[in-house]
């Protein structure tokens, strides 16, 4: 689903791709300090674990991915989270590809990252029950636009996707639900356990520019 | 910390039944037919999904789809190497590979017509033809035999190489710890290298 096997994807999706994640990378890691490091470590074994779950629905099975949720706690610093996430699954579990990395990456964690960016100042002045409404909002869309980028990836590779890839729209919609009360109801505990830790990974880019 | 440790201890109750989300493909040769299916390895068949059969340079030989369990079978009509794709057409792609040596009691079946030839033309008693045919129904039925008692087997095998394994899924959590760390030390040795000397606070 999310995670696209080596040799599906064309050459130029695999390289846009790569770079999407490269320069995502490239940004996050200036960003790093003493107090993302840990948050990020413990959000990538989070997204390691946690996408290995796989649930049966219907025909397929889904698996949680945790990018709006991610987005949220630690910011832009969720692609590379994400990268070595898929990284060790890759190699551990053959879980996805290596050529797909990027892309692979990119379509996880892109959406969470944007959508935080929208979501994290209101839901830093929501009280926590609205917050986890919200929360569970940027959580589901997050699945949504991680499904039409997996869309977008297999049918610029080749033409003969486009029928299937309304098939994956179809099958995220039960992911977008489970993932949007789970995240709903990790960040209304984080908001009101330790609401700091829902605007570390913007309150350092505010003070940045 | 207590998030780490709260991450640690919910550990086990994802990675003990876990099955990684992924597409595979079993494949065997049942009397001269390639047969088996795909699976999600976390459960689930790829129906009506696109199914290939290539021979040993990647050259299509035939495309059609999967039955309504995933489902696939076969007849090629010579011997050689088959690789078996399934594409479930939404990402999922999985492929298997057939040896050609996988089909000894069909290379039997090609030879057989020749044998038949000699036999008629010489001038050879009949009966040396019989061990012949006798050795090729043995080995026939033999290779069935073997093939239906150990397809469970090698059905068990694929099903459990795409299994997470506990072990596999804290290594790579250790591993994450340990990126973790590393990234510790490079930023604790660049905040060193910017102070100046004794200027440390």
């Amino acid at each position: 689903m999310a995670h696209i096997p080596d040799g599906v994807l064309s050459m130029p999706v695999l390289v846009g791709g790569g770079i999407v994640a490269a320069i995502g990378t490239a940004i996050a890691l200036r960003r790093l300090d003493e107090r993302t490091i840990p948050r990020a470590a413990i959000m990538a074994a989070g997204f390691f674990a946690v996408s290995l779950v796989a649930v049966p629905v219907g025909p397929s099975s889904v698996h949680l991915l945790m990018a709006g949720l991610m987005g949220l706690v630690i910011g832009v610093v969720a692609i590379p989270a994400v990268l070595v996430g898929l990284l060790l699954q890759a190699v551990l579990f053959g879980f996805g590809g290596l050529t797909t990395l990027g892309v692979n990456t990119a379509n996880i964690a892109l959406p969470g990252v944007l959508l935080a960016a929208l979501f994290a100042p209101v839901i830093a002045r929501a009280p926590a029950n609205r917050a986890g409404l919200l929360g569970g909002l940027c959580g589901a869309l997050s699945v949504a636009a991680t499904g039409g980028g997996v869309a977008l990836a297999l049918a610029l590779s080749d033409s003969t996707y486009v029928p299937s890839a309304k098939i994956i729209l179809a099958t995220y919609v039960p992911l977008m639900i489970g993932e949007g009360i789970i995240t709903g109801f990790a960040i209304a505990f984080l908001k009101r356990v330790k609401p700091e830790l829902l605007d570390i990974g913007w309150r350092h880019r505010a003070a940045e520019g | 910390m207590r998030l780490l440790l709260l991450a640690l201890a919910l550990l086990p109750i994802f990675a003990s039944p876990a099955h990684a989300h992924r597409l595979k493909v079993f494949a065997t040769v049942e009397d001269g037919a390639i047969d088996g299916y795909g699976f999600f390895i976390g459960g689930g068949r790829p129906q009506a999904a696109t199914f290939i059969v290539q021979d040993g340079t990647g050259a299509e030989l035939f495309r059609g789809r999967t039955d309504i369990e995933g489902g696939f079978t076969w007849r090629p009509d010579h011997g050689g190497d088959f690789v078996v794709v399934i594409d479930a057409g939404d990402g999922h792609v999985a492929q298997a590979r057939i040896a050609a040596s996988r089909f000894a009691d069909y290379e039997g079946g090609i030879i057989a017509p020749a044998l038949a030839g000699e036999t008629a033309d010489a001038s050879a008693p009949v009966d040396s033809a019989a061990p012949d045919d006798l050795a090729r129904m043995i080995d026939a039925s033999v290779d069935r035999a073997v093939s239906r008692q150990i397809r469970p087997l090698l059905e068990a095998y694929e099903a459990a190489d795409g299994k997470v394994r506990f072990n596999d899924v804290v290594g790579g959590i250790g591993m994450i710890v340990g990126l973790a760390g590393m990234a510790m030390w490079g930023l604790a040795r660049r905040r060193e290298r910017n102070q100046p000397p004794g200027g440390r606070a």
